[in-house]
């Protein structure tokens, strides 16, 4: 008697788990079928797109195999959009990291109108990049520009500056409205993270020996560590695949100046009407940033 | 050479005084606990020590030297803090070194030192670990090494054992003290706990509301508490006060309160009391309460065994009396019993200001 009442004890838990087992596959289905909807499906139709020499406006096109990718590794535009590519995000990540450490180190202290200063540093976060674009493009412009007009009444140069038509004035403008534009995000980051250092350790390290400096690199840094690897993470990420600031304020000019990885992909797609050449740029684009990642979070690690 | 000098210190934060007009002098090499309640002042005080704080007013000085305007580097004071502030992202070695590292000390006389320290606390085995991966206690020796391998004139210590638990506590109690003969610094020890104090100074400084209440051997502070704060504060359970009047001088002088009428002429006052109404507080130590059939009738209210020993409250005429009996007693609530006080042992504080009336000589 008592094997068969355990017996059966055990099969309605089995079923009991069944139930739970169907139920949680419902609950998940939903986020399932959005997820294969809007990232499986992209992925696997840009990598199949790849194969094929397609012509945008009618999406038709015949099997060429891996020619799209042979063309591209090929062709000097390619290494020169992603070493284009790389300059701006490891230009512009560097000065976001930077101000963003600066502005947070500042905003830690007891400023007056802390509270205010904190909210208009994320104003370049919140403004919409068409409208910080448009701006800057004023700003900048050759003609009738602030920046020009300033430098020429203080005598610090005598012809007006070309700052987006010329090399390397473009990248560097570029690189700069980026960190601008970003630099906030590494602030609220690092802030946070900020407030959570314990006080007893910088008087500790002060009590040790340790001066302002010794102090910002033997505490702040080391706690700043974890945020920073994130941050670094998301914000590499966030610049590589960047399109709108780019193609709003040089539009990868001169000529293929500041043209990345994605301002290429955009130009195969749209302007040459070459969408399996611009799928096969997309996929060695992301093949490019797993292996960046990658590499990047098993040195983290350690 | 380290003696530690406070003088007319204080410390106001915005309107709230913090340490008020406080003179202490600890000798060199003395183990000196700071005591009191939460929010005495007694953190404060160790913090203006160190330099963490600037004293208001008063000043302070480490041996010879006024140390007020010395950043807390340059004063040779090594801080061990509540929550041991251990650099997590350095191995335990790398946290003692850190502070001769700061100080440029050359590599191997580092290396020297750090196994110094490491084999005095018995770290030998856990200098290549990470703080996060070391128990509380661990933690709490590797500040110590921190603090010891400096060899610095004074040890500062704040409340650092509050963190570990009971046994251990007993445990690293001792191993101070121990640390403290070893190397015969001076060590200024906060704490909220009594045990602690009693047990481990050789001297403790009990504080109320920023003010010194007392400086004094533990013994002492005990035995002859200067104030009726003192004496509550010290001692568990805590002294029992009755507030009352004195009649009479000298051998005929009787503690009246209510219809308690206790002779105290045997105990010898160094203050007869001059003001005219003569209010005072008398106080009796749990231990001092004993039953026996010639005393004073009262009713047990509540027995508490502990083993070792049993707490008994008694309804002494409508007053709440605590005390301290062996494990053994055979009582029971609600029992009627006859108590007598140890008549040499009774305390009496002035009800005004809360001073010791009984002079020094008191046992």
């Amino acid at each position: 008697m008592p094997t068969i009442r355990a017996a059966s004890a055990s099969l309605r838990l089995r079923s009991l788990d069944a139930r739970y087992g169907l139920l949680g596959a419902l609950l998940i289905a939903p986020t399932v079928l959005v997820f294969c909807t809007v990232i499986v499906y992209p992925l696997v139709s840009a990598i199949y797109l790849g194969l094929f020499s397609i012509y945008t406006p009618t999406m038709e096109g015949e099997w060429v195999g891996l020619d799209n990718y042979r063309r591209l590794l090929a062709s000097g535009e390619f290494w020169r959009s992603l070493a284009n590519n790389l300059i701006w995000t490891a230009g512009t990540l560097t000065l976001q990291i930077v101000f963003g450490i600066l502005v947070a180190l500042m905003l830690h202290r007891n400023l007056a109108f802390r509270a205010l200063a904190r909210s208009l540093v994320l104003f370049p976060y919140f403004l919409s990049t068409v409208v910080a674009v448009l701006v800057w493009r004023w700003l900048f412009n050759d003609l009738y520009g602030v920046l020009n007009h300033l430098l020429l009444w203080a005598g610090i140069v005598d012809l007006p500056v070309d700052w987006l038509g010329s090399m390397p004035n473009a990248m560097i403008s570029l690189i700069f409205v980026g960190a601008w534009k970003y630099f906030p995000f590494v602030v609220i980051a690092v802030l946070a993270r900020l407030q959570a250092i314990p006080d007893e350790l910088y008087e500790a390290a002060s009590i040790d020996g340790a001066g302002a400096w010794a102090r910002f690199t033997d505490v702040t840094l080391p706690q700043l560590r974890d945020v920073l690897i994130v941050v670094v993470l998301l914000r590499t990420i966030w610049d590589f695949k960047e399109f709108d600031l780019i193609f709003l304020l040089t539009g990868g000019g001169p000529i293929i100046g500041t043209q990345t990885l994605p301002l290429m992909v955009y130009k195969e797609a749209f302007a040459l009407n070459q969408m399996g050449g611009a799928s096969a740029a997309a996929v060695l684009m992301m093949l490019i940033m797993l292996l960046f990642m990658s590499l990047y979070l098993s040195r983290a690690r350690d | 050479m380290s003696r530690i000098r406070f003088e007319n210190v204080s410390k106001r934060f915005g309107g709230v005084t913090a340490v008020d007009d406080l003179s202490l002098e600890i000798e060199s090499g003395e183990f000196v606990s700071i005591l009191g309640p939460s929010g005495c002042g007694k953190t404060t005080l160790l913090r203006m020590l160190a330099g963490l704080e600037r004293p208001t007013g008063g000043t302070i000085s480490i041996g010879e030297t006024v140390v007020n305007e010395l950043a807390p580097a340059q004063r040779n004071v090594a801080m061990v803090f509540q929550t041991y502030a251990l650099y997590p992202h350095m191995t335990v070695a790398g946290n003692i070194e850190y502070p001769l590292r700061k100080r440029r000390v050359a590599k191997n006389e580092r290396v020297r030192r750090v196994r110094e320290a490491a084999a005095v606390l018995e770290l030998e085995a856990l200098l290549d670990r990470k703080p996060r991966e070391l128990s509380g206690g661990q933690q709490q020796r590797v500040a110590l090494g921190r603090a010891l391998v400096r060899d610095p004139a004074v040890f500062l210590l704040d409340e650092p054992l509050s963190n570990l638990d009971a046994k251990l506590r007993t445990h690293m109690r001792a191993e101070l003290i121990r640390l403290h003969r070893r190397i015969g610094r001076t060590m200024v020890y906060v704490t909220h706990d009594q045990l602690e104090a009693m047990t481990m100074s050789q001297r403790i400084a009990v504080l109320r509301d920023g003010r010194l209440q007392q400086f004094a051997p533990p013994r002492d502070i005990y035995a002859r508490p200067g104030n009726d704060f003192v004496a509550g504060f010290i001692g568990t359970p805590s002294m029992n006060f009755l507030d009352g009047r004195l009649e009479g001088t000298g051998s005929g002088r009787t503690f009246r309160c209510g219809d308690v009428s206790l002779p105290v002429g045997m105990l010898p006052l160094a203050d007869e009391m001059p003001e005219p109404d003569r209010r005072v507080r008398l106080g009796i130590r749990p231990e001092h309460i004993r039953i026996d059939a010639e005393g004073e009738a009262a009713r047990v209210n509540l027995v508490e065994p502990t083993g070792h020993e049993t707490i008994l409250v008694f309804d002494y005429r409508g007053n709440e009396l605590v005390a301290r009996m062996d494990g053994d007693v055979d009582i029971e609530s609600g029992d009627r019993v006859k108590l007598a006080f140890r008549a040499d042992k009774l305390r009496l504080f002035a009800a005004a200001d809360g001073r010791r009336l009984n002079d020094d000589s008191t046992p």
